[in-house]
């Protein structure tokens, strides 16, 4: 800043210099904006120019660095008084602009330099710099002015740009979309490329580059350019043949490809490893993510493929799982299989329902916000071939023999597999996949499942026969992994057992090859206590085969629910009863009295026990006491039962220690959407999967989870049968067209049946009891479940009697139909029960119930029949003959000549038959294996009653001094279980020798049964026979077991002997 | 309908007829007291959870009322069964009477099966149900309770929708209502506390020291177990208890000669009435077969579980000991065994007094309701006492007066007081 009052002729000074400095700028720019003059010149231009805009221009010299050239006056040297500053193309110093002067100069401010000249050298460097530049840009901008002009003759293509751009980029994808479109071309017949394949053809496909790698060796190099040449020759043929927008198509589509292309050699190649076709999804996955990158029919024929290779081959698991699943539902798979080297990755039919069920559901529109929230537990899969792996790597293949063999054989070996394939060895790569799996479940407890590719075919139920196994899971993880190796072959183990053999041999599938895969699953819940359990579970069907009410349609489907684990609800258990809820319509219950809902309700619960590491059964009162309010969602699950009356608890407080307490789930049916959700899953499911589906579900209180779905292909004894429909009439019994359930009932030998008109006209109550009366005894006298009750409406009826036959369940509860008549009474017709008065004890085991309206049209009831046969009921129960004209028991192969009845039913049609036939084959068999349609447990009782029989009749009565045979026990009430005795009851009337002598005799049997006994069930025991002898004497006084025989409930049943006692 | 079949209704006449000719009545006493005087029969439409409506029908019988509002059960039934109705109806008569209550008998009900309806269908019914008889049933006229099929709250809609009808709370309307929304306390021992209420008046006029006896029971539900701890509690033993064991679809008997321990029976009892049998057996029980209850060798024979129990084919094995049968079930002796014990000499207290200590909790429900002033248990169970006492006395003694058995005793007294009411009011 200059003072103000300066004395004129500085201020004149200074203002020279101003002007001298404008007049510099003003010509360095003039030099600048000659755009026509190239670089140098104007270097040199403004060398001159600029020396003018300084104090002493006479003695001032400028010079220019430019890219290392000098721009300069010959004389120019630098000298003591000069002053430079930078030039800089952008950020990029290119150069530098020099002021100096010849000679001395006085000096100014701070050196030999205005301040203002300082400025003005950066100014002009600066300016030098951006003329630079910008002239710079211009060139680009002419370059490519004229590139596009070029490009606008040959008539501006989207797609020569993408060539080119790729030619520039990358030469060999350019060489591949060239090869194909020169085969593209010449499959639409394009003559040119014919000939050109022709000419070139040899040379193209020879010198194929590499995709993975580059080859810099100067031959290839060479025949590079060729092909590029060829490559731009083709293009040129497309752009003569073809459509803009097909050859833009192409590209795009051949380029998209190309970046996946390792995936689709990887995965089409059938031999290629597991771990090879892992990478390279994971890899797609990296370079697509979410979005999708493929042709439309690339990216179904990848989906298939891969479906294929994880899921299923069968043709109709693949129609249905390509609707629903997408290439990404891979990636998450993929990260959790374990696998070993060269597995070829097949999982198995129970964890492809699984997946392809979640993704069903993961796809539906969600306007309710019902399946948002469904999850599926943290599951890890083995692949189906690691048993065969696993078979090799410990060399036990001739383990695949066992299926072969004897079933008694099977039953002794297995044992020894089971401790043969505990000591054998996983494969390290099994192994530390495991260690892997283990990590991520953490110390929650797992459930080691089998899935076996068997499984996945439609029409078999395999339920059941391999084994599941819960592994608490807890301790070091040594420890839990050697626990879950255990499992593992524990789970291999039982593909060599007697059950799965037998079942495969009467499927026919025994010839298959049958591999298992393992899905490992988190198990749901939370912990209570020492006890870990969701807070229920259960299983849902599409279809509901045991309708209660005439009002549930079978679309209606059904839900068993138990609180805890599932186990109770998938199998059936005895003396005691999940809760059934039809989905369709919640409001119509099985149970409607406080009674009733409170006989029915479930009273044991299935835990895990972290702290001994066991599966248990425990009480559910004594868990209610205990941990009450630790259980999660407690108040929504039981009810109170006060006086009475039912009802919800209060959410505050409920009374855990003393107050009656039922598992009703009355609040989740009610007060949640779980309903509802459950409802629109097997809707959504059966859609998806074309068929009715059942699912396993579980709760921890919070989250709804799915476990399991699979096709409904019902178990073995509600699945559909085909009607015939020629048989005579006068071999059908009766047919029924209303409220029809599924099975099968081949071998029915008696009929009970009560005539619903003499039932009506009974003229005293003591009858109409006795009826009653005289069903219980049959029912403990009859062959069990090959017996048949027929009689009017509304069996089981309390109150009043003429409404229907007073019975309970006990006096029922061998039977295998029950049928409840509905005959017109005047113009209406009574309303049959459907057996809710004991519904669910029917359900549980497995008693069908049909419902008769003879006088529709179009069905058969063959009443003749059944008042003209001859009445067994004066034979068996003599003292009940005064009702023999209502009550009547039918021998049927006495009567039709040695056939049985057969029932069959058939709920898709809606329609069963009760018709006679000869009896099925293979009645010995039956004794050796458990008959398939029969409930659990009924081989047991069955083949020690034949063996009691067989003891009976060959005991030599004179020898031994035996005057009667009975049955008594577990056997007689058909109770028995797989290590039950045979209680039997002798009346002797011998020597003591003689009783000796039985006994000894007896003896021999009872351990040779108790041998055979082992060979069936793998039970052993010291003798299967509990021998009790009683004397004439004891029959007198009716001591000890001798008030058995003849008394009036659970009576001894008399066993008939070779010849009578004299 | 059918003329020689089984009529519950005739049969209640033929009981009724031949205790008319005992008391000699006259004719127009026979006539009136042998119909019912009222029965109301009118339909009930709802509109069901799928929209469609249907009618269904509902009936209330009113045998006679004479004594006071005439009291009975509202059953659902899916079958026409007038005819038991009216005998039903009939008999609530006598009970009431017997247990000389001031109430008279009825009875109703909707043809209709609730397994086979929903929660709000049922609703339905109830409300409709009020409303078509709401004029000709209140505190004062009529008062219903639970029956076959029906419960408390099926009771509470129907009061709700009685109160709505008639503008105002009135809980007397009827009973089997819960606790709190105006049941009674001592409900749920009332039928067993008074059947040993009976016994212990009978075994006073017998002179027999109570704590000096020994029983056993058929049945262990809610009837049987008060009844033990009552007779336990006033010193007596009970030696054997014959329950169902669900898993093994049988009855056992378990006998503890020194006496058993309700308390530790009731540890191992489950939810169905059924002793566990292998706890039973480790807690030092004989387990027996069923039947071997009415075999034992005790003073007195409770049978409180179902009917029929005592036929011709057991009577004969009643132990010569039992002097004494109380009646806690319905009808568990049928009439050939009743010969044989009458033979004997057993003493019987029927069921129909026996067992009557429920409808007299019942009316004490409504006698609170009607005060809108509820009692401790204890003083229910108290009037209950002295309720039971006399009824029992006056029956005891007729029976002995008139040399009658006691079953004929009771209906006499029974019929006899109605005979009284009608008579009274000049009906006749």
């Amino acid at each position: 800043m200059e003072p103000k009052n300066l004395p004129i002729d500085q201020v004149l000074v200074v203002l020279r210099e101003r002007a001298k400095e404008l007049n510099c700028l003003y010509q360095v720019e003039e030099v600048l904006a000659g755009e026509e003059v190239p670089l140098p010149g104007i270097f040199n231009a403004l060398i001159r120019t600029i020396p003018s805009g300084w104090q002493y221009p006479d003695i001032c010299r400028a010079r220019i660095v430019y890219r290392d050239q000098s721009y300069q006056d010959e004389d120019y040297v630098p000298t003591a008084w000069r002053d430079s500053a930078e030039i800089r193309e952008e950020d990029e110093l290119v150069g530098s602009l020099e002021v100096s002067y010849t000679r001395e100069v006085p000096g100014v401010d701070d050196g030999f330099f205005l301040l203002k000249e300082r400025k003005l050298i950066k100014t002009i460097a600066d300016r030098i710099g951006q003329t630079i530049f910008h002239r710079k840009l211009k060139r680009l901008l002419h370059e490519w002015e004229t590139a596009s002009r070029d490009l606008a003759e040959k008539k501006n293509r989207e797609w020569m740009v993408i060539t080119e751009l790729v030619r520039r980029t990358d030469e060999k994808l350019y060489l591949h979309i060239s090869r194909k479109m020169i085969y593209y071309l010449f499959w639409n017949g394009v003559g040119e490329a014919r000939q050109f394949l022709g000419k070139f053809g040899g040379e193209f496909v020879k010198n194929e580059p590499e995709p993975e790698f580059d080859a810099n060796s100067p031959s290839f190099k060479q025949s590079r350019e060729k092909l590029i040449e060829i490559s731009d020759q083709v293009f040129s043929i497309a752009a003569r043949n073809l459509s803009d927008n097909e050859i833009l198509q192409c590209l795009q589509k051949w380029i998209h490809e190309n970046k996946i292309s390792f995936l689709i050699k990887t995965i089409d190649s059938g031999g290629t490893a597991l771990s090879a076709i892992i990478d390279a999804i994971l890899r797609y996955r990296a370079i697509a993510g979410d979005r999708m990158v493929l042709a439309p029919s690339t990216e179904k024929w990848l989906r298939v493929s891969l479906i294929r290779r994880f899921f299923s081959d069968t043709i109709e698991f693949i129609n249905i799982a390509k609707r629903h699943l997408e290439v990404s539902d891979f990636f998450d798979l993929v990260t959790r299989i374990i696998f070993h080297a060269g597995s070829n990755g097949k999982l198995g039919g129970k964890s492809s329902g699984l997946l392809l069920a979640r993704h069903i559901l993961l796809k539906q529109p969600d306007e309710e916000g019902l399946f948002a929230g469904i999850k599926v537990p943290r599951t890890w899969y083995i692949t189906a071939d690691s048993i065969s792996e696993f078979l090799r790597h410990n060399d036990l293949e001739d383990i695949n023999e066992q299926k072969y063999k004897d079933p008694e054989q099977v039953r002794i070996d297995y044992p020894n597999i089971i401790q043969l394939f505990k000591n054998s060895h996983f494969s390290s790569e099994i192994v530390k996949g495991l260690s892997m799996a283990l990590d991520d479940f953490g110390d929650k407890p797992i459930i080691v499942r089998s899935s076996s590719l068997l499984e996945d075919r439609v029409g078999t139920a395999f339920s059941g026969k391999y084994k599941s196994l819960f592994l608490a899971n807890q301790g070091p993880k040594q420890k839990r992994l050697s626990a879950l190796l255990d499992a593992i072959a524990e789970v291999y183990a039982s593909v060599f057992g007697p059950d799965p053999i037998i079942y495969r041999a009467e499927q026919g599938l025994l010839d298959l090859h049958e591999e298992m895969g393992i899905m490992i699953q988190e198990v749901v819940g939370t912990r209570v206590g020492p006890y870990f359990f969701p807070a229920f579970a259960g299983i849902a069907f599409s279809n509901n085969e045991f309708r209660w009410s005439p009002r549930l349609r079978r679309e209606d489907g059904l839900i068993r629910m138990v609180p805890g684990m599932g186990t109770r609800a998938v199998d059936r258990v005895s003396n005691d009863y999940p809760v059934l809820v039809s989905p369709g319509q919640p409001a119509l219950r099985v149970n409607v009295s406080p009674d009733e809902i409170r006989h029915y309700s479930p009273s044991w619960i299935d835990v895990i026990n972290l702290e001994t590491n066991c599966f248990e059964t425990i009480s559910v009162i004594d868990l209610l006491r205990t941990y009450g309010e630790e259980i999660p969602a407690v108040h929504q699950i039981v009810s109170i039962y006060r006086d009475g009356h039912i009802s919800r608890p209060s959410g505050f407080d409920i009374d855990f220690k003393s107050g009656d307490l039922l598992v009703t789930f009355e609040g989740i049916i009610t007060r949640t959407t779980f309903i509802r959700r459950v409802r629109s899953i097997l809707t959504a499911l059966e859609n998806g999967f074309g068929m009715p589906v059942d699912i396993e579900f579980a709760s921890d209180g919070v989250d709804f989870y799915l476990l399991q779905c699979r096709p409904q292909n019902t178990g073995e004894d509600s699945a559909p049968s085909p009607i015939p429909r020629d048989i005579p009439e006068d071999r059908t019994l009766f047919t029924a067209r209303r409220y029809i359930s599924g099975g099968r009932v081949p071998d029915i030998t008696h009929v009970v049946w009560v005539n619903p008109r003499k039932y009506g006209e009974m003229e005293s109550l003591e009858m109409l009891t006795d009826v009653g009366r005289a069903i219980g005894r049959l029912n403990a006298v009859l062959p069990k479940r090959q017996f048949i009750l027929m009689g009017p409406g509304r069996w089981g009826s309390r109150g009043d009697i003429k409404l229907g036959v007073q019975v309970s369940y006990s006096d029922i509860n061998n039977t295998a139909v029950l049928i409840e008549i509905s005959m017109k009474r005047g113009t209406y017709s009574p309303e049959l029960s459907f057996g809710t008065h004991f519904f669910q004890d029917l359900a549980e085991t497995g008693i069908r119930y049909i419902p008769l309206y003879p006088d529709d049209r179009d069905v058969v009831y063959n009443e003749l029949f059944f008042t003209g046969s001859r009445n067994m009921l004066p034979d068996i129960l003599p003292e009940y003959a005064h009702i023999a004209d209502t009550l009547k028991v039918i021998d049927i192969p006495g009567r039709m000549g040695g056939k049985i009845l057969k029932i069959l039913l058939n709920a898709e049609l809606g329609e069963s038959i009760g018709y006679f036939d000869e009896p099925e084959a293979a009645a010995e068999s039956s004794i050796v294996r458990p008959r398939p349609h029969e409930a659990h447990g009924e081989e047991y009782w069955r083949w020690r009653l034949h063996m009691a029989e067989q003891i009976a009749g060959q005991v030599d009565a004179s020898r031994f001094g035996v005057r009667a045979v009975y049955l008594i026990g577990s056997t007689a009430n058909a109770t028995a279980g797989p290590d039950s005795d045979i209680d039997l009851l002798f009346h002797v009337d011998g020597t003591r020798e003689q009783r000796e002598a039985l006994s000894v005799w007896l003896e021999g049997w009872s351990l040779s049964l108790s041998e055979m006994n082992y060979l069936r069930t793998g039970y052993r025991s010291h003798g299967l026979l509990d021998v009790h002898m009683v004397t004439d004497r004891d029959i007198e006084n009716r001591t000890s077991f001798a008030v058995k025989i003849n008394a009036v409930t659970d009576p001894a049943r008399p066993l008939s002997m070779k010849r009578p006692a004299s | 309908m059918e003329s020689k079949s089984y009529n519950p209704f005739n049969m209640a006449q033929a009981q009724f007829d031949k205790v008319a000719e005992m008391l000699d009545l006259e004719a127009g006493v026979r006539d009136l007291l042998r119909e019912p005087m009222r029965e109301y029969h009118f339909t009930i439409p709802v509109r069901m959870d799928d929209g469609a409506v249907r009618v269904f029908k509902g009936f209330r019988v009113q045998h006679n009322d004479a004594r006071g509002p005439a009291k009975g059960g509202i059953r659902f039934h899916p079958l026409e069964t007038i005819d038991m109705v009216r005998a039903l109806s009939m008999w609530m008569t006598w009970k009431c009477s017997v247990v000389d209550i001031p109430l008279g008998g009825g009875k109703g009900g909707v043809v209709c099966d609730p397994h086979h309806l929903s929660a709000r269908e049922q609703e339905q019914i109830c409300r409709g149900w009020v409303r078509q008889i709401a004029r000709n049933v209140g505190p004062v006229q009529d008062v219903p309770a639970p029956d076959v099929m029906t419960n408390s709250q099926h009771m509470l809609w129907m009061l709700d929708e009685y109160e709505t009808i008639h503008n105002g709370r009135f809980p007397g309307f009827i009973t089997g209502k819960p606790v709190g929304m105006g049941g009674s306390l001592g409900r749920t021992e009332a039928t067993g506390y008074g059947l040993i209420y009976t016994l212990r008046e009978a075994l006073k006029e017998h002179e027999v020291d109570i704590s000096r006896t020994s029983a056993s029971v058929q049945g262990f539900g809610n009837v049987a177990q008060h009844a033990i701890r009552l007779y336990d509690h006033l010193g007596g033993k009970v030696v054997a208890i014959a329950c169902w064991d669900q898993s093994d679809k049988t009855s056992y008997t378990f006998r503890k000669k020194g006496g058993i321990d309700l308390k530790e029976l009731l540890d191992i009892t489950d939810k169905f009435g059924g002793i566990d049998k292998n706890k039973a057996r480790d807690s030092g029980y004989e387990v027996l077969p069923g039947d071997a209850w009415l075999e034992q060798e005790v003073d007195i024979l409770i049978p409180a579980a179902l009917e029929n129990q005592i036929n011709r084919d057991n009577a004969g094995k009643i132990n010569p000991r039992v002097r004494f049968i109380a009646e806690g079930a319905n009808g568990p002796t049928t009439p050939e065994a009743d010969e044989v014990i009458k033979k004997n000499g057993i003493f019987v207290i029927p069921d129909f007094l026996a067992n009557a200590g429920g409808v007299t909790c019942s009316y004490f429900e409504q006698v609170q309701c009607n005060m809108n002033y509820f009692w401790e248990k204890q003083d229910v169970l108290d009037k209950l006492d002295s309720k039971m006492t006399s009824a029992f006395s006056a029956v005891s003694e007729l029976a002995k007066r008139k040399k009658l058995y006691m079953r004929d005793a009771a209906y006499v007294i029974a019929i006899d007081r109605v005979a009284q009411a009608v008579k009274a009011r000049s009906w006749v």
